[in-house]
């Protein structure tokens, strides 16, 4: 049977590419004449001879359906065509849109690249693929429907056992697991490509996970805002209907009914490559982002671990790999999953999407059996063909392939880890043997595809429209009525003209995708809700305890950003090259907290360097701006940002952008060699300003819940560690009562205005002290920290019995002796202000401090590891 | 003959450890060859239990036990009555080694052709199978020659492997316990496409009753054999069958997983009784 299907994609073989300079010379004629039509956009675009092109036609005119647009674009000047293309950039920046690389040194998040030309389709030619689209995405789900089930398709020899079992897709614990309404793939992606002949193919089929769909979103955002005019003269359909669809869809799969059913999406967590995506469509169609850890199963239900405790999870949607979701049945390796999920789905108590398993058909391999399980199982012809592809598990096929192994590009037929020739280059004979010897050994492993020369559209590149060769990935989702396609998708736009393959994980970059309708259709929003009986809720308590720990040390790190820069900036201020010691003495409490912090390491013992003050100017701005310097401000900006991304479903765009801007200043000054200490001063008044913006933000703009209380309960931590940390250096400084000190001591705790226009005179201890140590009026002295703590600390759920400490108690020790701490007992003269009681008691402060950040992590944050169960061994 | 069986896993961990999620597979099948007349799966601490059919028709149950706890103990009691079918003659030449491709026609054989985590089908392996089978053309023959070649290379001994050991591991050792034996078995039988799959089960002897693995063998025509490597013979009715799979890890008694420390102590206790008729 299946020999069958792989005939009909015989005698096809034109498909093959060939580049720009392989092209004949006529070819290289019709580029030159597609000059003249705008001397300036078209300048640069050179169509290609051997691919379609899907923005000229014949004689190369422009294609009826880019009509409007191109009009608008010609309309612009190129300043303004270009003005448009860097706001594209900026926003693309400013929303944070990123797309992570595996090794690459740069390191997570990388930037999206768009294009700000956006992909046209025509509208017939598009409900021509939306049908084909819905009748593959049917195909493959009842495919699944049967491996899962009864398995008639194996029996009946219209697939081969070695295309189920074999493959490490086909979850052996979840056959017999039935989904709601067998709706197996509740999302489908697919990638198209469109040959030389102007026929759409599909090149590959996502079922495991479709992603793509939310990063086709951003696309939108952002293009339909740079390009207003022509997007609204076009009547481009909108993609929130789309997203509405999914989300009623989703609504209605859960077990307890669709009314406040709660959906979460499960992630693999921030190193995964579409982590911004994950984050973006969680938080567009609002749903929670969880790891595994932040579930549970208890009774063969799904709950959500809170702060507050266990709340009832009805819908999981899957951006974790299928055999990774439950250690105790599927993968036992995996740290990403939940124990006992897979039981709570057979027992129907919560349900996945996509279900588990649906990986299976994912595999290149069944693309050549589509035709014929097409007549079999919906009595129709195949309307959207695939790339035509070989399994070599089967015997015509693999002597075929075999035969003309230099016109296919030969795939692993399965998720398996093969090594395999590089598809871009042409083989070598030995590799051809090598690759033929493989194939013969175990052929069930390799599918041979052909080669599609992808059609090309206009991309934006120096200031002019090029020819790019472009891919298609489009976007289904299953709904009451059957399946739905996102009117649009993610347009991938291969680096150069030579481009056969487009992979995010290289350099390619993409495009928003636009289809007119006809007629203006209604707007839609996200905001209507499936059920009408929805239950008021306040208390914002559910924060799962892994965002809760973010959460506070995303306090942290924004004070640590504070108090370095302060610190630093006001070193930098008092340091004066024109005096022997460049003031050194001034500066002794400021250099001896940034020691103690980690900003200037053993700057004490390095009296040389202090002494020359250009090597001291270099180590005060390395402690800025070096990235590789531990502890340096430019590291804790990177760790801020870092700490911003893991709860950015809980962020507000402005926090992450006031975030994200805060790092970009920090790192432009290392492109210039020569930095002074004035430039250097300027870059921390504006990071003070950024993050005064943030700390306003989430003052300002975060509800009372427990988030805003982990965030500022780090931030009081961490300001009571500095602050504690200065006072002490101060008392131990060799100069403790010069007003002077006194002063700068003032300036970096911000307080110098309050204390002048309560003393009007210089600076003395016991006034210093008692401003920035016991006025609990005073947000930026020692005791308010404390009192706020315990505010926090009034506030929370219980601390756990079995937690080593309790930070309630650590508190009130470290209240009631600050609070004991008698003012005027400051005025009395000593003898050594190093070994005075104050001494003491900001010394047992700031013992104390670390300690009840402890306690707060092992009362509200323990995550314990998890251990396997030994097994019986035999006889 | 009717058997009486306790088989008793303790886990006691060096602290408490809590949200345990378990999978045991000690319910025996029950076929055309023995009987189960009562099954008790005990779990302490008390936990509720659900069980479901895995893809090989075994029975699996399910408990999970998230408070914390120190100790854990899962005993299963069972009465089950054996009959096996008559064994095949050590000379019978029920079919033709050169036919053997046409067992793979039988969709659900296929898996028990493959490689799976502790079998290894090598080009190696293969010329072992080759070297031990030469001259024998009948499949039934070549089994039974491969089960003696198991039994006469590997040397049993206690704790010389684990439960994660492949059978790659114990070919060039050359010592491991009844469940390595299976697993060597396993790969020769599976690189002459000679169906092969794993059992778990007990083995009553005079001297010690204890769980116990071997290999079932398909012969087309006569259906799906039972040989032991491990004892060189064909199991009769001292042998109870729990659970059948690609290898060890399809089957494993108990098996999952816990948050807590890794430092614990398990013991496995399995008594057996012969009932009256």
């Amino acid at each position: 049977m299946s020999e069958r299907a792989n005939s009909t994609h015989r005698g096809k073989t034109n498909l093959m590419f060939q580049s720009q300079s392989q092209s004949t010379p006529e070819a290289a004629d019709a580029v030159k004449k597609t000059a003249p039509q705008s001397a300036s956009l078209l300048t640069g675009y050179q169509r290609s001879a051997d691919a379609f092109d899907e923005f000229l036609g014949e004689k190369d005119t422009v294609r009826p359906h880019y009509a409007k647009l191109f009009g608008a674009l010609e309309e612009f000047s190129t300043a303004e065509l270009r003005r448009r293309s860097d706001t594209c950039e900026r926003l693309v920046h400013e929303q944070g849109i990123t797309y992570n690389i595996y090794g690459d040194p740069r390191g997570m998040e990388r930037p999206w690249q768009l294009d700000p030309i956006p992909f046209v389709i025509e509208p017939e030619e598009w409900c021509d693929l939306e049908a084909g689209l819905i009748q593959r995405a049917t195909l493959l789900n009842r495919i699944l429907t049967d491996c899962y089930g009864a398995q008639e398709l194996i029996r009946s020899r219209w697939l081969s056992p070695a295309m189920v079992f074999g493959q490490p897709d086909f979850l052996r614990p979840c056959h017999g697991i039935r989904p709601p309404n067998d709706v197996f793939l509740n999302f489908y992606a697919a990638d198209l490509a469109r040959s030389p002949d102007g026929r759409w193919w599909v090149i590959s089929d996502r079922t495991q996970i479709p992603t793509g769909a939310g990063y086709a979103l951003a696309n939108r955002l952002v293009t339909s805002r740079i390009l207003p005019e022509p997007f609204r003269d076009n009547n481009v359909q909108r993609l929130a209907g789309f997203f509405r669809d999914a989300q009623k869809s989703l609504a209605l799969l859960s077990p307890r009914g669709a009314d406040n059913a709660r959906v979460v999406m499960l992630t693999p967590g921030p190193h995964n490559e579409t982590y911004f995506e994950q984050a973006y469509l969680a938080r567009y169609l609002g749903y929670m982002l969880v790891e595994g850890q932040d579930l549970t199963v208890r009774d063969n239900c799904v709950w959500l671990k809170t702060l507050s405790g266990l709340d009832r999870v009805d819908v999981i949607l899957r951006r974790v790999d299928d055999d990774f979701c439950d250690p105790l049945e599927l993968r036992n390796d995996s740290i990403l999953g939940v124990p006992g999920l897979v039981e709570a789905v057979r027992a129907g108590n919560v349900v996945i999407a996509n279900a588990l398993g649906c990986g299976l058909v994912q595999s290149p391999a069944f693309m050549s059996f589509l035709p014929g399980l097409c007549k079999h199982l919906l009595g129709e012809e195949l309307k959207l063909p695939s790339v035509a592809t070989w399994w070599c598990g089967q015997k015509t096929a693999r002597e075929y392939v075999l035969e003309h192994l230099d016109r296919f590009v030969v795939k692993p037929a399965f998720r398996t880890h093969l090594r395999l020739p590089d598809p871009s280059k042409p083989l070598s004979e030995t590799d051809c043997a090598e690759l033929k010897r493989r194939i013969a050994f175990n052929p069930d492993l390799f599918v041979a595809q052909e080669r599609i020369a992808l059609s090309t559209a206009p991309s934006w590149e120096k200031n002019a429209l090029v020819a790019k060769p472009i891919g298609l990935r489009v976007f289904l989702a299953a709904t009451e009525t059957g399946y739905t396609v996102m009117p649009g998708g993610l347009t991938r736009v291969a680096p150069d003209m030579g481009g056969r393959f487009i992979s995010m994980q290289s350099d390619s970059s993409s495009k928003d995708t636009w289809i007119s309708s006809e007629t203006r259709k209604a707007e839609v929003s996200l905001l209507s809700s499936v059920g009408q009986n929805v239950e008021l809720r306040r208390t914002g308590n559910n924060l799962p305890s892994r965002l809760a720990d973010n959460f506070f040390w995303l306090g942290r790190y924004s004070e640590r950003a504070d108090a370095t820069a302060r610190l630093l900036r006001g070193s930098l201020r008092l340091f004066n090259p024109e005096r022997s010691t460049g003031a050194q003495t001034l500066l002794a409490p400021l250099l001896q907290t940034l020691e103690t912090q980690g900003q200037l390491p053993g700057i004490s013992k390095k009296t040389e360097l202090r002494q020359n003050a250009e090597a001291f100017e270099a180590e005060l701005l390395a402690a800025i701006f070096d990235q590789s310097r531990p502890g340096s401000l430019r590291q804790t900006a990177d760790h801020l940002q870092r700490l911003a991304m893991l709860v950015r479903d809980r962020t507000s765009n402005d926090m992450w952008r006031v975030l994200s801007q805060l790092n970009d200043r920090l790192a432009t000054p290392m492109v210039s060699l020569v930095m002074l200490s004035g430039d250097a001063v300027g870059v921390l008044n504006q990071t003070l300003m950024g993050l005064a913006a943030f700390h306003g933000l989430a003052r300002e703009n975060m509800t009372r819940a427990q988030a805003w209380r982990f965030l500022d309960m780090g931030l009081r931590l961490e300001r009571g560690v500095y602050l504690c940390t200065l006072l002490d250096a101060t008392l131990h400084s060799p100069d403790t009562e010069n007003p002077s000190v006194l002063e700068a001591v003032l300036e970096v705790v911000d307080s110098s205005i309050t204390f002048r226009s309560r003393y009007n005179l210089l600076a003395t201890v016991p006034a210093v002290f008692d401003l920035v140590l016991l006025d609990d009026k005073n947000p930026r002295s020692v005791l308010f920290q404390i009192h706020q703590l315990a505010k926090h600390f009034e506030k929370l759920p219980q601390e756990r019995e079995d937690a080593p400490g309790s930070g309630k108690n650590l508190l009130a020790k470290c209240s009631k002796r600050l609070n004991q701490t008698d003012p005027r007992e400051l005025a009395k003269p000593r003898e050594s202000w190093a070994d005075s009681e104050l001494s003491a008691t900001i010394k047992e402060t700031l013992r104390a401090l670390p300690e009840i950040s402890n306690a707060i992590a092992a009362n509200y944050f323990a995550h314990a590891s998890i251990s396997r169960t030994g097994r019986g061994s035999d006889t | 003959m009717k058997w009486e069986i306790t088989h008793r896993t303790s886990y006691a961990y060096a602290a408490p450890v809590r949200d345990s999620f378990n999978e045991a597979r000690l319910q025996p099948f029950s076929d055309e060859c023995q009987t189960v007349d009562h099954f008790l799966l005990k779990v302490l601490p008390a936990a509720r239990l659900r069980h479901h059919h895995d893809f090989y028709s075994n029975v699996v149950h399910h408990f999970e036990i998230t408070e914390p706890h120190s100790t854990l103990l899962v005993e299963s009691q069972l009465r089950v009555n054996v009959k096996p079918r008559p064994p095949l003659t050590p000379d019978a030449t029920p079919w033709a080694l050169a036919r053997i491709g046409e067992a793979a026609r039988e969709p659900r054989v296929f898996e028990f052709l493959q490689e799976s985590r502790f079998v290894e089908l090598s080009p190696e392996v293969w010329r072992l199978a080759l070297d031990v089978t030469d001259g024998i053309r009948d499949t039934w023959q070549a089994a039974l020659e491969l089960m003696k070649f198991v039994h006469s290379t590997v040397k049993y001994e206690s704790f010389s492997t684990n439960v994660h050991t492949h059978a790659r591991d114990v070919l060039r050792h050359k010592r491991g316990v009844c469940q390595d034996f299976a697993h060597v078995l396993l790969s020769l039988c599976r690189t002459l496409k000679i169906p092969a799959l794993y059992v778990s089960g007990y083995l009553a002897t005079e001297s010690a009753s204890a769980t116990h693995a071997w290999v079932e063998v398909l012969i087309p025509g006569v259906g799906w054999r039972p040989i032991d490597p491990t004892h060189n013979r064909q199991p009769d009715e001292t042998y109870v069958k729990i659970a059948v799979g690609r290898d060890y890890s399809d089957v494993a008694p108990v098996s999952g997983t816990y948050k807590g420390t890794t430092e614990r102590k398990m013991e496995v206790n399995v008594t057996i009784e012969r009932l009256n008729d």
